[in-house]
């Protein structure tokens, strides 16, 4: 028995920035950091490998929540820098004919009008394989380049997404689909009649439109969103096509997730599954089983000599200073937070050793082995969670990586039959709703 | 001898000529960015400083009070979003410089100094930021505003946007990446500042989440034509456009420019003032006069309208209420470009609106000819005005721009007064030569 047919995916962690340097097999990485062609090379060794996507994480501020400075981040080249995902997205698409692009970017940042267009001009110059990871914001330290002392209260944020949400959805659409005519007899290109102002007036936004440019081949991009707090999750439901979860508690916990995601959507009236759930996972892989778990070991033995680098993600997305705490005092009951809830409550009752050991995110699942090893783990999993995929992380991105991935793992999980081997659209949200 | 001078292209990330008879597949083409791909590549080996890519985001509703007119004609609508093209055109080309439009009305200046940032890193060293502060109360109501603040507001605003940005990018100082394999050191947090700038209309903490790419600051590039344009520009830009048929005015807007430039402590040879034509080039002096005369000349219905309809999208003024062969309006007033509106009543005192716009299809002097009868022309009116160059705007077709790549640039090449070769690693380099 095997599970159904899942996707693949890969979560860009810390964006548009530095990745592996200083390491045995970053090449050039920390010298070449801002050269977009790791991006490339990503892009076209993923869709070689028929994943459905790739998101490009993103946060726009200097983090110094860790011990209220800014230098380990620095240092260690930790969240920062980041440079813009949105102009790199059309690079990864440009070398690239089927997957899905997917950048980050803040509902608290931009205004809807010009988020629309860029992404309306993305999916545009993709043909149609264009995502939108919608985030909320969580850092003031971003609020305060943006003119404002913090961001809005946690729950609230999420209103201000819904409204960001149906106004650009508004945007997107006021253009008919047949409004460009392009008749040479007549000498015109659009008909007026089909395209619409959308006089939107809200709590947060307000709008006039059209948009100054026709509808996408997708229409309305494809939507991916992150939320795990219990208004997070609804808004995903109404909104998202995929959804970016953990997989802390390990696979029973996820299924609880997506079912929970799954009834949430049908009450919001949409088809459950219009909605993939995709668990994040940083696979550990090496020819035999024994190597992989003695690369473990090392990036176990790793972690453990440099704790910071565990806690300085940890801080910036739970603006709680992990820094004030020894290492193995216990994080106490009733520490609260206005950025990442989902993430600290699950440190509440853990001392950071503890938390950095189990490897954050990654929970009791540990994903260890040869390709073969791991695509069976993989399938097992997929099995009796449901559906409907995973989401590849590294921080430590490098080619090696990549391709241990890409033409080990994945031709694994092919010969299982559990992942595509050919796309069967060309529209990003057409191939993610194949199956 | 007459001094080199600099050429640039004027363009949109829009629909090109899809009608003429060689549009070949380009209306429907463009939209990927193939068609300015191949563009952009001609232009590189024609010896072009830059490419242009103005902008505005809104679909015009003046002339008529419909959006009829503009979208019939594809004109002022559709645009797309020039950033996202911008680094396929870099990853295409290897020297020529990319200049996109974004106005100071409608981003925060965190979001427009990182996208630069990112985009010059991207470039390796070859954006520009063409600054503009926005016109139109209609653009205004797609970002959630009633109207734009009143013209001399936005150039304050404008003002404090580029102070802003400014600081962001040197807000990580030379050095503060070190990239120490032993320490594990990337960067030097002792070299990275928040700005904690609090002004009158912006509030940003900084430091900018990256290092500034090669060239520091992207090359300004701007169009300011009313007083306090013209200081925003002598003050901050590197290259200015500008559109004047007449030459003696060109030269008077290029003097002036420098002089505010040098009351503001710069060298005026650090400000490329580049101005608008729209060359028409024939393989003989009689095609290339005939052609001329079809395009600007006896003017159709179709090009009367396209042309009213572009005057009203840019002055706010509906043009479709006056009748065509009455003398021209002289008391019209806009909270959008009042310079040029200022300038377009003055200049056609005493002409009927008729007479005045088949001046205004046009956007400069007239050249017209063989290679060598326009390259005549532009060393000529280089000469007159003292510099600096030209920047080509016209409908845009794959054979059209062949005909200014491969016929009048080459002639200008031959000539030594247009660039064969890009000796510096920066756009901003190359165009000052230094």
């Amino acid at each position: 028995m095997s599970a159904d047919p899942f996707h693949l995916a890969w979560f860009a962690a810390d964006g548009f920035g530095v990745k592996s340097w200083g390491k045995t097999f970053s090449g050039r990485g920390g010298q070449d950091w801002a050269d977009p062609a790791l991006w490339i090379d990503l892009a076209q060794a993923l869709e070689r490998a028929r994943f459905d996507f790739i998101i490009i994480e993103d946060s726009s501020y200097m983090p110094d929540t860790y011990g209220g400075t800014s230098e380990a981040y620095l240092k260690t080249a930790t969240a920062t820098p980041k440079m813009d995902p949105s102009v790199l997205a059309p690079l990864m698409s440009h070398a690239t004919k089927k997957i899905g692009i997917v950048p980050t970017m803040s509902v608290s940042e931009h205004h809807p009008y010009g988020l629309a267009r860029t992404i309306n001009t993305l999916d545009h110059m993709s043909q149609g394989r264009t995502g939108w990871n919608i985030v909320t914001g969580s850092n003031d330290n971003a609020a305060k380049n943006y003119g404002l002392d913090d961001w809005l209260e946690h729950d609230e944020r999420y209103d201000m997404a819904d409204e960001f949400f149906d106004l650009a959805c508004r945007l997107w659409t006021s253009w008919e689909e047949d409004a460009v005519v392009l008749d040479e007899a007549t000498g015109t290109w659009g008909d007026f009649t089909k395209v619409h102002t959308v006089d939107f007036q809200g709590t947060y936004f307000s709008s006039r439109g059209p948009l100054n440019a026709p509808q996408s081949p997708q229409g309305l991009p494809t939507f991916v969103q992150a939320g795990g707090s219990p208004r997070g999750k609804k808004f995903d439901a109404r909104a998202a096509n995929a959804i970016i979860s953990g997989v802390e508690g390990g696979p029973a916990k996820m299924k609880a997730f997506r079912d929970d995601i799954r009834a949430q959507a049908a009450l919001a009236g949409r088809s459950p599954d219009d909605v993939k759930v995709l668990y994040l996972i940083s696979p550990i892989i090496a020819e035999t089983d024994e190597e992989a778990w003695a690369k473990r070991r090392r990036q176990t033995e790793f972690a453990e000599a440099h704790p910071e680098i565990g806690l300085l993600h940890l801080s910036r997305h739970s603006r709680i200073d992990f820094s004030q705490w020894d290492l193995d005092e216990v994080i106490p009951e009733g520490t609260t937070t206005n950025g990442h809830r989902q993430q600290l409550e699950q440190c509440i009752g853990k001392t950071p050793r503890q938390i950095l050991r189990e490897g954050f995110g990654q929970g009791n699942f540990e994903i260890v082995g040869s390709p073969d090893t791991v695509a069976a783990q993989l399938d097992e999993a997929m099995e009796e969670v449901g559906g409907d995929g995973f989401l590849i992380a590294s921080r430590d991105l490098n080619r090696r990586y990549i391709s241990e991935i890409a033409d080990g793992l994945v031709p694994a999980l092919q010969r299982r039959g559990v992942v595509r081997e050919e796309y069967s659209h060309d529209t990003f949200r057409d191939n993610l709703l194949a199956f | 001898m007459t001094k080199p001078f600099h050429l640039a292209w004027f363009n949109s990330f829009a629909p090109p000529a899809w009608a003429s008879p060689f549009a070949g597949d380009a209306g429907n083409e463009w939209f990927t960015g193939e068609y300015h791909v191949d563009i952009i590549k001609q232009m590189e080996r024609a010896g072009f400083d830059f490419i242009m890519f103005e902008d505005s985001t809104f679909v015009p509703e003046t002339y008529g009070g419909s959006s009829e007119i503009a979208l019939k004609y594809s004109q002022h609508a559709p645009k797309l979003d020039p950033m996202a093209l911008l680094p396929i055109l870099a990853r295409e080309t290897s020297h020529i410089g990319l200049v996109a439009t974004a106005s100071t009305s409608f981003y925060p200046p965190f979001i427009l100094a990182r996208l630069m940032a990112t985009l010059d890193h991207l470039t390796k060293g070859r954006v520009g930021w063409n600054v503009v502060t926005s016109s139109e109360d209609i653009a205004a109501q797609n970002y959630g505003m009633d109207k734009l603040p009143d013209h001399d507001v936005r150039y304050e605003v404008a003002e404090e946007f580029v102070d802003v940005v400014k600081q962001l990018w040197d807000s990580w100082e030379p050095g503060a990446v070190v990239m120490d394999r032993e320490t594990g050191r990337y960067a030097d947090h002792t070299k990275v500042h928040p700005i904690h700038h609090r002004g009158k209309h912006f509030a940003v903490r900084g430091p900018l989440n990256m290092p500034p790419g090669p060239q520091g600051h992207p090359v300004l590039c701007q169009a300011g034509g009313s007083p306090a344009g013209r200081d925003f520009a002598a003050k901050n830009a590197t290259a200015i456009i500008a559109t004047n048929p007449v030459i003696s005015k060109m030269k008077e807007y290029r003097e002036d420019i420098r002089a505010r430039a040098e009351k503001f402590g710069r060298d005026p040879d650090d400000i490329k003032v580049l101005f608008q034509v729209s060359p028409v080039v024939a393989e003989t002096s009689e095609g290339a006069k005939k052609a001329h005369h079809q395009r600007f000349g006896a003017l159709s219905h179709a090009q009367i309208e396209q042309t009213l309809a572009g005057i009203s999208s840019t002055t706010e003024i509906d043009f479709s209420q006056f009748d065509l062969d009455a003398p021209f309006p002289q008391d019209l007033k806009t909270n959008g470009h009042q310079s040029i509106l200022d300038d377009f009543m003055k200049r056609n005192k005493g002409k009927t609106l008729r007479e005045s716009i088949e001046e205004r299809s046009q956007f400069g002097p007239p050249i017209f000819g063989t290679p060598a009868e326009c390259a005549d022309r532009m060393e000529e009116i280089v000469e007159e005005v003292g510099g600096d160059g030209f920047l080509i705007m016209s409908p845009s077709t794959r054979r059209y721009i062949d005909e200014i790549c491969s016929g009048l640039a080459p002639e200008l090449q031959r000539r030594g007064l247009v660039r064969t070769s890009y000796p510096q690693p920066t756009f901003k380099q190359n165009l000052l030569g230094h």
